[in-house]
């Protein structure tokens, strides 16, 4: 049998907090991809569920290196008992070209669908302070 | 395409919509569905790395697009795409799901993870020095992602045998996982069968029914049937042909 998972959750009970930042370029993507499913990967996570949470890190980094302006991109992650909430934002961002009422007719709009689709929870935010997404997925046992 | 084409191109599909809504004819249904197959296969692409063939997920997406289209209410002012992007994502997760793919996907990386660790001894040799992700990526035609992914993950995903010892029970004794591994149960599966029969029996009329009953539940033979129903056996014959094809018929629809 494989080695059970080590405990996410440190040894007060409080949530363990991991976090990434890096620079607002496509290249750097996958880094986030496969950082995430690492630290996804210390709670007990289906394959399939690992899979849904690099997609939705992915979908959510693109986001933001999209989002017009600079800054890098930050990932955090906490893990708590039953849920991963992961957050990536983009601070100093100008708020995006596209106004809100624009409508979806293009595909690249669509990520933020796409997250939804695959995370138990999402809030999304996108103004002159910057562009923040917070996925939450829970634990299923 | 220009902003105004967009906003005229979003302007019909929402007037063919409204239009289905009243009609619902096929053509115009057939029309909205081949309209929307990029967004199936843009949702189909960002699945494409999970050990299945684009093309069959490009499939059961369609089947998710089709599902969309005839439930949409356009009134509801939610775009077509908002609303269809979550049916087909679970209908393309449903099919892994069905497929077992927890399983393929760690086969994918097993089997990259041994092609990683060849990879690496001939390339040591050729190149007289330490490998690169990116040497072994171009080697084996992977991502460097994938490559990353293979090598870190690769290790936790070793297939057990059935024979393996998982931990031991209470008396000393360690059992196997093949001990743990389920069956089917025939009894069990033989009451669904017979439940599936029975819902179909509805299509029937009373003596098809009859006849079904003593034949195939009771094991008389035709000429038994016959004389307890006062009929000659060919009527018998008829009747049980033309049950049985009233029954598969159901079946198949069901």
């Amino acid at each position: 049998m494989p080695e059970p998972l080590k405990k996410a959750v440190e040894a007060d009970g409080s949530p363990a907090v991991a976090r990434l930042s890096f620079p607002a370029r496509p290249q750097w993507v996958g880094v986030a991809r496969l950082a995430t499913a690492a630290i996804a990967s210390r709670l007990d996570f289906s394959i399939d569920e690992l899979e849904d949470l690099k997609l939705a890190v992915a979908e959510a980094s693109t986001i933001c290196i999209t989002a017009n302006g600079g800054g890098d991109v930050a990932i955090e992650c906490t893990l708590a008992d039953d849920r991963i909430v992961i957050a990536v934002t983009r601070s100093g961002a100008k708020p995006a070209r596209r106004a809100p009422d624009q409508g979806e007719a293009d595909l690249s709009g669509l990520g933020v669908f796409l997250i939804r689709a695959l995370m138990d929870d999402v809030s999304y935010e996108s103004d002159h302070r910057g562009t923040r997404l917070r996925l939450t997925k829970l634990l299923r046992k | 395409m220009s902003r105004s084409d967009k906003t005229e191109q979003r302007e019909r599909i929402r007037e063919r919509f409204a239009a289905f809504a009243v009609t619902r004819d096929e053509a115009i249904r057939d029309e909205l569905v081949l309209e929307h197959v990029n967004l199936v296969r843009y949702l189909a692409l960002k699945f494409a790395n999970r050990g299945e063939p684009l093309d069959d997920l490009v499939q059961v997406g369609t089947v998710g697009l089709i599902k969309a289209v005839d439930r949409f209410e356009a009134d509801r002012g939610v775009e077509f795409t908002t609303y269809a992007t979550p049916t087909i994502v679970g209908e393309i997760k449903r099919y892994f799901r069905d497929k077992g793919w927890a399983v393929r996907v760690p086969r994918r990386l097993q089997e990259l993870n041994l092609a990683v660790n060849r990879a690496v001894e001939e390339l040591s040799i050729e190149l007289g020095r330490s490998v690169t992700v990116s040497d072994l990526a171009a080697r084996l035609g992977a991502s460097e992602d994938d490559i990353i992914e293979a090598q870190e993950l690769g290790q936790a995903y070793n297939l057990l045998s059935l024979d393996a010892e998982v931990g031991s029970e209470s008396d000393g004794r360690s059992a196997t996982l093949a001990e743990y591994v389920g069956a089917t149960d025939p009894q069990l599966e033989a009451a669904e069968v017979k439940l599936l029969l029975e819902e179909s029996f509805g299509v029937l009329d009373g003596r098809e029914r009859i006849v079904v009953y003593l034949r195939y539940y009771q094991g008389m033979a035709q000429t038994d049937i016959a004389r307890r129903l006062q009929v000659s056996q060919m009527h018998v014959s008829r009747l049980q042909a033309r049950a049985v094809a009233k029954l598969k018929a159901s079946l198949k629809v069901g």
